[in-house]
């Protein structure tokens, strides 16, 4: 932020400057000289553009939430769709690793290596991948590398170029133009011949972009004769020769040697009527770089500050970056100088600094790196500086040497911009296990006087230990001792040993390599050891021997715990006791070791689970009995606490041979009884429902009151009033409200006043609700009488009566009604009035009436001085946009002037910013407006530019959207695709396909990759226009579900009808069959499948993979198994998709075959096969419920291999691991998984353990309950970690158990506060029926935790769903008395629901259908941030 | 859930550089008081530890010592020291290795 300040601040704009009214070019270019164009072109190598070329913006926190509601096929035990997985997997594939590349370059810039070999191996194991999977893959192989090569860039865009194309996808221009920008920011040099011939061999058309790219690749060689060629190719097409060609030819000249002709280039460019932009003058600068002619780089840049241009600092580093690699870096400071520090600086400059790293100029990186803004010094956590620590890091990772790793430290520690740089290093060197280059590091530290210590060796040890290599250990080893760090028991215990065969081929080994073994580092781990492997007598011979040194019990206690549990040895046991009782040597200085060994005791119970304990109750009652007559001792705490533990394993008679032991005897009291908990549900009776009317006889109250709500139904006020007037003495408050409310609706402002005051006088404590009361403001300020108005106002405030939405709703209209009057004095007289009363708070949409006055009379001064008093009262700026707007327009730039001053003082610069871009945009000054979008250090601010994208399309004005995709294109994290969408959603409104393909070519030469939907809705536009579709269009699998009904129906005639005609080509049935099969005809398709190949046609092999997903989906494996056959005949060396084995996993595990299912899941893993995540879902599960933890484990370590594509939710482990321990009673172990996910990394919605919950409360497992809510409990008041309790308070709200609920409440309070969890809870359970309870439970518990309407709207599905019109009825009821705003959706469903009882609707039923008010209630739900 | 004592003086202290081990974690409180254990949990596939550690003391007023000084550097890094207010069960299985 503090960095987006600063650069902001270096636009002191002056708008007036902007208008062209006073428009001398004088005046544009002294602001514009802070502007900065935007730059298209980026020369090779250097840093990719923050802008995220993929970005996802929107879907963020909504994904979030949707991983919870779906917590991954969890929850039924068998909910038999194997299918859904497979359909979905490839679209969700494609958004998690575009989600997960996207993150990467928003954050940083680029992407590493390691994150997009995973995310390629994933794609390929999957099999088929699509035509936007491997635009992603192939965009990621330039310059968003830096950390990596060239050379090995353009390695890997070939392995992906040809691995994805052999597993069948489908490549157009926009792939061979991706491949041609890597390759140029690569520096590969390459034929551009070949490469037109090999688009032309694939049948592909080059379009604009390709030749543009391929004169840029002659360029890059000093080849004008070849750029030429092409450029006379291009202009015999007619195709537009941009700026982006005429750049190329600067470098092309220059690499040529001809710099007279590179300069020359430009004044050829104003000739042609283009103007040289700032890239032009990049490629003229790059150029001289190359030369080392630092003085024409002087020259230059001074002359683009004179000019309309301006270059960011990404082009400086542009041009820093070619001296270097020139050779010329003692120019490089020069240009240091010149930078401006805007924002985007320091990932920019971090990107520079790898890639130079990566060429190895890490010299001058460092320099950059020293130009960081000091504020970057101060480290996100803590206050001690890091600066450089992605520098230390690269450098560890390329391998420099450890002298220039310390240089670098050195430096970096005494210019105090990092604390610990070697400390930093040392971790990098350890993390990657870099043995040599960590030892180095630790010599340095030692001289430094830094400690080393025996733990800095563990990472390195980890991986010898995992490897079982020997040599490396004892290397570690004498590296250590060459430090003179002497490995502790630790070390040895955990990291030396086991790598080892035994203890005393360790001791050889260490010997031999002149270790020392006689310290007590190492006798402590043999004691482990031995305590471990439950040797006892062989410990207790090790212990007493006088040689023995002084070794705490703390170090081996747990594997002494271990070893007496598995041991049967009561004698060794014993003695060991013993020996621990009465040595002192097993005693810490200043403890007593009678109070150790108690102690150990305990831990030893508390160790063993309730199982052991009653396996060997025997043995521990020889074993207490022997440990008395050696007249060993305990505490009296310390048996209370061991009688508490046997209490609960139900081994109560162990006690007394506890009890025995205990010193103190006198001291035992009786224990507390265990408080009982009760249990009674509190019985709510809820009566409502009215009896029927009708009746003309007696008028008693309820009648009345009932004839009166009928008569304003029917908005009949005078034949009400007479009745009031009949029966004066039946009136009740509830009649009157009803009545003043007629009255206000028929604009009857005396009677409605009348019955007031006389309400009043019958009860003057009586309120009515906050509508009713604005209803009466309402029409008492149209009539007038404002006083009245006010008093009214007053009386809300004096009653306390609770202010809704919908009051305010209502408070606008009423202010709004008054503004269209011009009626200003009532406005402010109400808006005082309310905010001095406090009745509402001011919101930017209660103050635009006021405004709203003004400019209705064209009166742009009142509305400015409206708009700041508003500010100055109320903190609000209401309809700046149109203020501003509208001086724009009228070229009032001294009151404009006042505006901006005043809106970037009270709301920042960027808001001013943005309403000034959109001013002029509104009013077509695009020039003036592209000046503002492309101020430096200006961001994308989603939602304002959502709402001006949506302004356009609603107003059909191409223009203007086009205008501001193309200004926005190097706008800082802006959505580039979101950006084209609109583009294309107006393009499909217009109709305009000639229009879309240009689109889709600019998308191209911008390098965006497209998402599904923005492919599809170009294929639409494309198709619907009769024009052949140049991509391959992703598939959606959605509509499957719908055309599956109406496929059975249709089925007979269908048959025929889609048979294809005898002549059709190979390619027409592979048609034929792939959009069968994706729309469900599975039969038909493979009928045709079958005559095709009769015919011996050979199809795709999608359309066979298309088909046997769709048998597979439909449970059919056989004809699966055959299709399969018949495809292997046709396309050599087709492997049956991974499906078939999954389903055979699958089934095994339902069968129970849970051994078998295992060794299938082997199988396809060997055969390099991806199980799906249901596959492993159900098979894990059933592990779990069988209690088999290895087996689990032995899972999750297959699947890790397969990395994190298959989406496989961590916690299908964690969760079923924890309830294979319930399952064999080790109620402990599973605690601790559980609570470790927590306490590791930060709660994330993923992070869902409801299904352990789910499973403990339907087993009714008392015992696991109470510890899993204990730890609920803790993670909540010690870890801030509220996932597990509001979990656990779901399930048991799921569960019916709502005194728990409630309880669980009381103790953790936080769980009130995770409010989305309980939204995505109530739209799960609202999709099935007989949830009403549930919802109103949670309402009444926490009745916070959404707006009232929303939850009426969720009611309301329920009952429809449930079928239930008398409640939905008395919802719909009592939502209009609370007058609450009643979504179309709802009544939708309220009249389908009507309709199916066969009533009449009692309203206007909403016309369109469920799909379009759901939609519409979706969109306005995505709020629009613009603050007009 | 029984405890040998119901008093638990127990901090929870995060943020701990990666040079730092239980020996050093454990002398430096042991400036407050007596240190009765020390649990710091290192990642086995790593060789690195996490980051947090639970420290118990003797006594209350051990516990009130640490919980009273402000910042708490360790080598030059700030903890983050914040009271644990209930026993902390379920790391006993593998108390050893930690707790030394």
């Amino acid at each position: 932020m503090a960095a987006l300040l600063r650069s902001a601040r270096l636009l002191k704009i002056s708008p007036c400057a902007l208008l062209p009214v006073k428009g001398t070019h004088k005046h544009v270019a002294t602001v514009s000289g802070y502007c900065s164009r935007a730059v298209c072109r980026r020369a090779a190598g250097l840093s990719g553009s923050v802008n995220s070329p993929f970005s996802y913006s929107s879907a963020w926190p909504c994904s979030a939430l949707r991983y919870y509601g779906t917590a991954p096929e969890q929850k039924g035990v068998v909910k038999d769709e194997p299918s859904l997985g497979v359909r979905t997997k490839q679209a969700q594939q494609f958004d998690w690793a575009l989600a997960k590349l996207d993150s990467s370059v928003r954050r940083t810039g680029r992407v590493t290596k390691t994150l997009l070999q995973r995310i390629f191996h994933d794609i390929c194991r999957t099999g088929y991948p699509s035509g936007n999977q491997a635009l992603l893959l192939l965009r990621s192989c330039g310059s968003l590398l830096p950390e990596l090569p060239f050379a090995e860039r353009t390695e890997l865009a070939h392995r992906v170029w040809e691995k994805l194309q052999e597993l069948g996808a489908t490549y157009d221009v926009s792939h061979y133009n991706a491949l041609l920008k890597v390759y140029l920011q690569n520096e590969f040099k390459f034929s551009p011949t070949d490469f037109l011939a090999k688009m032309e061999a694939a049948n592909v058309q080059p379009n604009r972009v390709t030749y543009q790219r391929l004169i840029a690749a002659y360029c890059q060689d000093g080849d004008i004769e070849g750029a030429s060629k092409i450029l006379a190719f291009m202009k015999s097409k007619d195709l537009p020769i941009t700026e982006a060609v005429f750049n190329s030819l600067v470098t092309g000249h220059s690499r040529a040697g001809d710099m007279e002709s590179a300069a020359n280039i430009l004044s050829v460019m104003s000739g042609a009527g283009i103007e040289p932009g700032p890239d032009t003058y990049l490629a003229l600068l790059c150029a001289y770089a190359e030369k080392g002619d630092l003085a024409k780089i002087k020259e230059t840049l001074d002359a683009v500050e004179n000019k309309d241009i301006s270059l960011m600092d990404r082009d400086l580093m542009q041009i820093m970056f070619s001296l270097t690699k020139a050779g010329h870096q003692q120019h490089v400071p020069e240009i240091v100088e010149r930078m401006r520090h805007e924002r985007g600086y320091v990932p920019d400059a971090m990107n520079l600094c790898l890639s130079l790293i990566t060429q190895g100029f890490e010299d001058t990186a460092f320099a950059v790196l020293k130009t960081f803004p000091s504020l970057q010094a101060e480290s996100q956590n803590g206050d001690n500086p890091d600066l450089g620590n992605f520098f230390l890091r690269h450098c560890v990772n390329m391998d420099k040497s450890p002298e220039k790793l310390v240089h670098f430290c050195k430096d970096l520690k005494d210019s105090n911009l990092h604390s610990s740089p070697l400390q930093f290093t040392l971790y990098c060197a350890l993390d990657s296990k870099k043995t040599a280059m960590a030892v180095g590091l630790m010599k340095t530290m030692k001289e430094e006087g830094l400690p080393i210590r025996p733990h800095y060796f563990w990472p390195l040890l980890t991986q010898h230990q995992k490897d079982k290599n020997a040599p490396g250990t004892l290397e570690v080893l004498k590296a250590m001792q060459e430090l003179d760090v002497l490995p502790d028991v630790d070390t040895y215990s955990n990291y030396v040993l086991p790598t080892f065969p035994s203890v005393d081929t360790a001791r050889a080994a260490l010997k031999g390599a002149g270790c020392s073994v006689d310290t007590t580092g190492f006798v402590s781990a043999e004691v482990r050891n031995e305590a471990a492997r439950g040797n006892l007598s062989g410990l207790l011979s090790l212990m007493s021997s006088s040689s023995f040194p002084n070794i705490d019990i703390g170090a081996f206690r747990a594997s002494l715990i271990a070893g007496f549990k598995g041991s049967n040895d009561v004698e060794s046991m014993t003695k060991i006791t013993e020996l621990l009782y009465n040595d002192s040597r097993f005693s810490q200085a200043g403890t007593d070791s009678a109070d150790n060994v108690a102690y150990f005791l305990y831990n030893l119970f508390d160790g063993m689970t309730e199982t052991d304990v009653q396996a060997k109750e025997e043995k521990l009652r020889q074993y207490l009995n022997q440990l008395g007559q050696k007249n060993i001792t305990i505490p009296v705490n310390i048996y209370r606490g061991i009688r508490n533990i046997l209490d609960s394993y139900h081994v109560p008679e162990l006690i007394k041979d506890v009890l025995a032991l205990v010193d103190d005897k006198e001291s035992i009291r009786a224990s507390d009884a265990p408080t009982p908990r009760g249990f009674e549900d509190r019985v709510l009776s809820l009566e409502k429902k009215l009896e029927e009317l009708k009746s003309q006889g007696k008028p008693t109250g309820a009648i009345f009151k009932q004839l009166i709500s009928a008569l304003c139904a029917e908005e009949n006020l005078s034949r009400a009033l007479e009745v009031k007037a009949q029966h004066e003495e039946e009136m009740t408050p509830s009649c009157y409200a009803l009545l003043i409310n007629l009255c206000c609706r028929h604009d009857n402002p005396e009677e409605a006043l009348n019955l007031k005051r006389e309400l009043a006088r019958k009860d003057s404590e009586v309120a009515l609700d906050a509508n009713k009361y604005m209803s009466l403001v309402k029409v008492l300020s149209k009539h007038g009488k404002l006083e009245e108005a006010v008093d009214i106002l007053k009386e809300m405030k004096e009653k306390d009566v609770p202010v809704k939405d919908t009051t305010v709703t209502l408070l606008f209209h009423t202010l709004n009604s008054a503004a269209l009057k011009g009626d200003s004095t009532t406005i402010r007289r109400l808006q005082d009035t309310i905010f001095t009363l406090g009745l509402v708070s001011p919101s930017s949409n209660l103050c635009s009436p006021l405004v709203t006055a003004y400019l209705e009379s064209g009166d742009l001064t009142g509305a400015l001085e409206a708009t700041m008093e508003s500010h100055k009262l109320y903190k609000q700026l209401p309809r700046i946009h149109d203020i501003i707007s509208g001086l724009v327009e009228k070229g009032d730039t001294e009151l404009l002037q006042k505006a901006m001053d005043f809106v970037s003082q009270e709301r920042g610069e960027m808001t001013m910013l943005y309403d000034l871009f959109f001013a002029f945009m509104q009013t077509g000054r695009y020039r003036e407006a592209r000046k503002i979008i492309e101020t430096p250090g200006l961001r994308a601010r989603p939602g304002r530019l959502q709402w001006f994208a949506e302004k356009c399309i609603t107003g059909q004005q191409m223009e203007a959207l086009e205008n501001m995709v193309d200004m926005t294109s190097k706008l800082f994290e802006c959505d580039r695709d979101e950006m084209y969408h609109y583009l294309l959603r107006l393009c499909k409104d217009t109709n305009d396909w000639r229009k879309a393909e240009a689109v889709w070519t600019k998308m191209q030469e911008e390098n965006v990759i497209p998402r599904e939907r923005t492919l599809r809705l170009l294929a639409d536009i494309l198709k619907s226009n009769n024009q052949e579709v140049p991509f391959e269009v992703p598939e959606v699998w959605y509509e499957q579900h719908e055309a599956k009904d109406s496929s059975e129906v249709a089925r007979g005639e269908s048959a025929s009808r889609v048979s294809p005609p005898k002549e059709a080509s190979a390619a027409e049935y592979h048609l034929r069959v792939m959009t069968l099969s994706k729309k469900g005809k599975v039969q038909e398709a493979f009928n045709i499948l079958k005559e095709a190949d009769r015919k011996g046609m050979a199809l795709g092999p999608a359309s066979y993979d298309a088909l046997i997903k769709a048998l597979l989906a439909s449970g059919n494996l056989e004809d699966a198994l055959a299709v399969k056959n018949i495809a292997s005949k046709h396309v050599s060396g087709f492997q049956l998709s991974d499906l078939a084995s999954n389903l055979h996993i699958i089934t095994q595990v339902k069968h129970g075959n849970l051994k078998d299912a295992l060794v299938s899941l082997k199988g396809m893993l060997q055969a390099d096969q991806v199980p799906s995540q249901l596959a492993i879902t159900r098979l894990v599960q059933g592990l779990g419920s069988r209690g088999d933890v290895q087996g689990i484990q032995e899972v999750e370590n297959l699947v890790k291999t397969l990395g994190p594509s298959i989406n496989l939710s961590s916690m299908l482990f964690v969760n079923n691991t924890a309830l294979a321990h319930i399952k064999n009673g080790d109620i402990q172990s599973a605690v601790e998984g559980l609570e470790s996910v927590y306490t590791q990394g930060s709660d994330s919605p993923q992070k869902n353990i409801s299904f352990v919950f789910r499973k403990v409360l339907e087993a009714n497992n008392e015992g696991a309950l109470d510890k899993l809510s204990a730890m609920a409990e803790r993670l909540c008041n010690h870890f801030a970690s509220y996932r597990a309790a509001t979990d656990l308070f779901l399930q048991y709200l799921d569960t019916g158990r709502t005194e728990e609920a409630k309880f669980l409440l009381q103790r953790c309070a936080a769980v009130v506060e995770q409010k989305d969890a309980m939204m995505s809870y109530m739209t799960k359970i609202s999709q099935k029926s007989g949830q009403v309870a549930k919802i109103k439970t949670l309402i009444e518990l926490i009745p916070e935790f959404a707006e009232k309407e929303t939850v009426c709207a969720y009611l309301m599905k329920c009952y429809a769903l449930d079928k239930d019109l008398s409640s939905a009825k008395a919802l719909y009821e009592q939502m209009q008395a609370e007058r609450l705003q009643v979504d179309e959706l709802s009544l939708k469903r309220l009249a389908s629901l009507y309709k199916d009882a066969g009533e009449t609707v009692p309203f206007e039923e909403p016309p369109e259908t469920f799909r379009f008010y759901a939609q519409k209630l979706k969109e306005s739900k995505t709020p629009s941030t613009a603050d007009n | 859930m029984a405890a040998p004592s119901k008093k638990v003086f127990e901090v929870f202290v995060s943020k701990i550089p990666w040079t730092v081990a239980s020996k050093e974690v454990r002398e430096y409180f042991g400036q407050f008081g007596h240190v009765k254990k020390c649990l710091l949990p290192f990642d086995k596939e790593t060789g690195f530890h996490r980051g947090f550690c639970w420290i118990g003391f003797s006594s209350e007023e051990g516990l009130q010592n640490a919980l009273q000084k402000d910042p708490h550097l360790i080598e030059g890094t700030k903890l983050q020291v914040q009271r644990n207010r209930k026993p902390f069960m379920g790391r006993r299985a593998n108390k050893e290795a930690e707790e030394s």
